[in-house]
């Protein structure tokens, strides 16, 4: 996030893409919704009618996968109408021209066409976003999730750059991020092209840098990332060590991944519970959960906080950094961290960036404006970051990237008819270990489901809460069907949180060609009914899924 | 209150300054004389006032004397005006107080262990704190208590309810979903949904915001009270960062140190003061609820390794971590150090990400290693 949390509540325009942000992020949720209390206005673009569109003051349903034509449109009325901040973009940028050129050629009523949204509400949102002061934008996965999220990022960047919205409270451009500790796991450089602190391996000084730093020689060369080593397992990936993730679960078309595990010679599985992945290790280590153990975590915002133990874990169960240097010094390496503390301070010798913060500075903060705190932080008197981009854009200039518009790599054809998304719901998390064993939110959502329109479940047959199957070329999964208005006609919509209904046994692991994050976003797929159903006990999605279905 | 950031705080109109009890205190505008007395630490008692909500001045508990003017002003919504003086400690203050709270307590439960199920009871701390009588007689309270409601994580304890609205206002001004209602009149005021559903079936997004704002615990979670955990004064809290979602909010994590055989159980979640930290005070379902999870039966507590016939079985530490080591040097010897890769996960710490992209290069040289961040 180039913002902080506590500047949305402060926005005069939200713009949010891709993110089902109360039941994702429900309180950057609270904050936006008090932003638009206090009178900011709010534009939502999803395919699917979520929460936040009932208090938007416009919803663009576009067609899934036709962002780059909504995004580029905007930044076409904004250049056609002039209101393009030209000197923000002739002294902190490069690259404009050339997007100006493209753009040009994506006129709100031909994209109109591509996103089915009227022009007219694409040039009301590129006029009310570009002149309001105080505008940020919000996104998640629902962008980058693609084979073309990268372009989709670009895009918006573009749209930011080319108002000058950046460096100001309240505007700017902000990825919510899905996990907890995604930033801090990058930013801790555990990531094939990054050491710590976002240094590349195979930038000669910090390569030289760590070598020295840890007495050892490594390559530099940036290893695999993960959707290509998910590939290449049973491949040239013979030995995986898995920490805290179910594999099988989460990554997309996990059918091939399975297969490769039966061909892949060793592997650990390090976790607090026993999962889909763990059944193919060969070494399973118990570990703990959060509340197991010291540390910290890093959010959205770049905000570092502390994690501290407040219980042991169970039985022989360890925490997940004694495991780590034990089994490093299994292999000889002798580590001699004493705490997680000590850990933390070896990490930021060599970072900059966060070099001023320790567990012992964040452990003498209470409350804010100093409730943890926010890098780069540099030195130990440095007060934190609050937002990026603060003086110019950071790193030089800012680079405009011209995109085009692409099509996902699969659309609906004659065997498989709609359009399939995959999201998340507010009473689970991600595969649901942790979740699912919560007897309360089971008994709010206790089996997975897709929604489909009444049109489509019409001309298939398909009554409220039959069972259905959904199949796309990668496979099929069974479960119940919710007859909602929530979806657009030709697209169904299905949580990815259950093992039994795996949302990843059909969808696309076509990549981006530069993230290699998977299309998890769209896919084409299928509907077919298999029996009748009653409504099941425990499936209450809440009153807003079931929308405007009939009874 | 609105504003949180320092550029806004900045940005607030020139300084005036406001006499409290004999302080001279600095405000700016739109500030109320609470906001300005809890800046000069002048203690003014408050059951209805919340710093995330709107004014109501509901609960009349802040009354305070304004020099030259004949009524009262509740603290809470009155704006500080230049060179006003505000009278908080005054015998009519104070005897408006005890009046006040001796009322509230006609329909009260005053036994303590009565009427803290669960959570502290601020009405009965602020009686013992401002000396009310407790002996006004006794009023039965006939409020609805929608007893028969299916949800998982919140009861509504009429007897305790003292109507001052703050479960609805949130429930309305920051979660934004309205699932509960003030209903009835007087002294039946009770707290209600649209045709007495469960809160399952209506909007509610089981936030537990309405839990945590209410004063006397009459909303109050369900899973401790089911399984008679101790009461929340005699808990541990232990500042923590929510694993769930990338907003990081700052919980507490109540923990009965006792149980689990010494082990320690974490009982329930309770959110920071608003004002103290990013999510000022609120969390969402998961933040709140779910933490079940820490305590399953179903959590690996042994090493385990697979045997000849391909089984899991347990294992100790020693040999779990001989068979690991030998099995990735055996990969790496048999076809070379990129045959390893090394899965992080953004669910761990940062220093525990650390150790496994250090583990992965300094130790078995390669840079095969990533997180899930995708997912
Ligand atoms: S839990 Fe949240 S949404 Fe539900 S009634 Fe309480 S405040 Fe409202
Ligand atoms: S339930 Fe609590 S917060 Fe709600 S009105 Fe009653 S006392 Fe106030
Ligand atoms: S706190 Fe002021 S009237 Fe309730």
């Amino acid at each position: 996030m180039t913002n902080s949390i506590g500047e949305i509540r402060n926005a005069d325009f939200l713009f949010v893409i891709g993110s089902n942000t109360s039941e994702a992020h429900p309180i950057i949720a609270m904050e936006m919704k008090r932003a638009v209390r206090r009178g900011g206005t709010m534009v939502v673009a999803d395919p699917r009618k979520i929460w936040m569109t009932t208090i938007a003051e416009k919803h663009l349903q576009l067609n899934p996968g036709s962002d780059v034509w909504l995004l580029n449109s905007i930044a076409h009325v904004i250049c056609e109408e002039g209101l393009a901040d030209e000197a923000f973009i002739r002294d902190n940028t490069e690259g404009f021209e050339q997007v100006r050129e493209t753009v040009a050629r994506y006129s709100p009523e031909e994209a109109e066409v591509h996103t089915g949204i009227p022009a007219e509400d694409i040039r009301w949102v590129a006029r009310k976003y570009a002149t309001t002061p105080k505008a940020g934008i919000y996104y998640t996965l629902g962008i980058t999730e693609h084979s073309h999220g990268t372009d989709n990022v670009y895009a918006l960047a573009n749209l930011v750059l080319m108002t000058g919205h950046l460096g100001k409270p309240s505007a700017g451009m902000n990825p919510l991020r899905g996990q907890n500790n995604v930033q801090g796991a990058n930013d801790a450089g555990a990531t094939p092209v990054f050491l710590p602190g976002y240094q590349r391996v195979d930038d000669p000084e910090a390569h030289a840098k760590y070598e020295k730093s840890w007495g050892v020689e490594f390559p530099s060369e940036p290893g695999l990332n993960l959707n290509v080593m998910m590939k290449e397992v049973g491949k040239s990936i013979k030995g995986l060590f898995v920490m805290g993730e179910d594999i099988v679960l989460s990554e997309p078309n996990c059918m091939e991944l399975e297969k490769g595990l039966n061909n892949s010679e060793f592997m650990i599985v390090q976790d607090a519970f026993m999962n889909e992945t763990a059944r193919f290790a060969d070494v399973i280590f118990p570990a703990s959960v959060f509340a197991e153990k010291e540390g910290v975590f890093t959010n959205s915002e770049r905000r570092v906080q502390r994690v501290r133990k407040a219980v042991e874990p169970p039985g022989q169960a360890r925490e997940d950094w004694r495991i780590l240097i034990d089994l490093a010094n299994a292999c000889g390496a002798g580590w001699t961290f004493e705490s997680a503390a000590a850990v933390y301070d070896e990490m930021v010798k060599d970072a900059d960036k966060f070099s001023g913060i320790s567990h012992a500075r964040l452990d003498a903060m209470v409350s804010l404006p100093k409730t943890g705190l926010q890098w780069p932080c540099p030195t130990p008197d440095h007060p934190g970051t609050t937002f990026l981009h603060e003086e110019g854009v950071l790193r030089g200039k800012g680079l405009f990237t011209a995109v085009e518009y692409r099509p996902p790599a699969e659309v609906p054809d004659e065997d498989y008819g709609l359009y399939l998304s995959t999201g998340r719901t507010l009473y689970h998390y991600n595969s649901a270990t942790q979740t699912r064993r919560e007897s309360g939110l089971d008994e709010k959502q206790s089996e997975a489901w897709i929604e489909i329109h009444p049109r489509d479940a019409r001309r298939r047959d398909i009554k409220n809460h039959d069972k259905v199957r959904v199949s796309t070329r990668r496979g099929s999964v069974e479960v119940r069907a919710l007859i909602s208005r929530q979806v657009q006609p030709g697209c169904i919509w299905m949580p990815l949180h259950f093992g039994e209904a795996r949302a990843n046994v059909v969808t696309n692991d076509a990549g981006d060609p530069v993230t290699d994050t998977a299309e998890y976003k769209v896919c084409a797929a299928e509907v077919h009914r298999i029996e009748e159903g009653t409504a099941p006990d425990g499936l209450y999605p809440g009153t807003f899924y079931g929308l405007d279905a009939p009874v | 209150m609105i504003e949180r950031t320092e550029h806004d705080v900045q940005a607030r109109a020139a300084i005036k300054s406001i006499d409290i009890d004999g302080h001279s205190v600095a405000f700016s505008a739109g500030e109320t004389i609470l906001e300005a007395a809890q800046r000069a630490g002048v203690e003014i008692p408050t059951l209805c006032h919340d710093p995330r909500l709107e004014p109501a001045g509901a609960c009349r508990t802040c009354l305070v004397e304004v020099e030259g003017q004949n009524r009262m002003v509740p603290a809470c919504k009155t704006p500080a005006a230049d060179g006003a003086k505000i009278l908080t400690e005054t015998e009519r203050v104070d005897r408006h107080r005890k009046t006040l709270l001796a009322l509230y307590l006609t329909d009260h439960p005053r036994d303590r262990e009565v009427a803290e199920r669960g959570a502290p009871n601020e009405l009965l701390d602020m009686a013992d704190r401002y000396g009310a009588p407790r002996n006004w007689g006794t009023m039965e309270s006939k409020r609805d208590a929608r007893d028969t409601d299916r949800n998982p994580y919140i009861h509504f304890n009429a007897d305790t309810c003292i109507a001052c609205a703050r479960c609805t206002r949130y429930c309305e001004e920051v979660e934004g979903v309205s699932a509960i209602t003030l209903a009835g009149r007087g002294a039946e005021t009770t707290i209600a949904t649209a045709d007495s559903l469960s809160l399952l079936d209506t909007t509610c997004e089981m936030c537990g915001g309405c839990v945590d704002v209410c004063p006397t615990g009459a909303m109050g979670e369900k899973m401790p009270l089911t399984r008679s955990a101790k009461p929340e004064r005699e808990l541990k809290k232990v500042r923590s960062t929510c694993n769930f979602c990338g907003v990081g909010c700052q919980l507490d994590l109540n923990v009965d140190e006792e149980a689990e055989g010494g082990n320690g159980r974490v009982v329930k979640v309770t959110s920071p003061p608003p004002g103290t930290t990013t999510n000022d005070g609120n969390l969402c379902v998961k933040g709140r609820f779910a933490y079940d999870f820490i305590h399953h039966e179903e959590r690996i507590t042994s090493p385990l390794v697979r045997n000849e016939n391909g089984d899991l079985v347990e294992t100790s530490w020693d040999n779990a971590l001989r068979v690991a080591a030998d099995g990735l040097r055996g990969v790496a010897e048999r076809h070379g150090a990129n045959a390893l890769g090394f899965v992080s996960s953004s669910r761990c710490t940062v220093e525990e990400n650390y150790l496994v992209q250090k583990l992965s290069r300094a130790v078995f040289k390669t840079n095969n290693v990533h997180q899930c961040a995708a997912t």
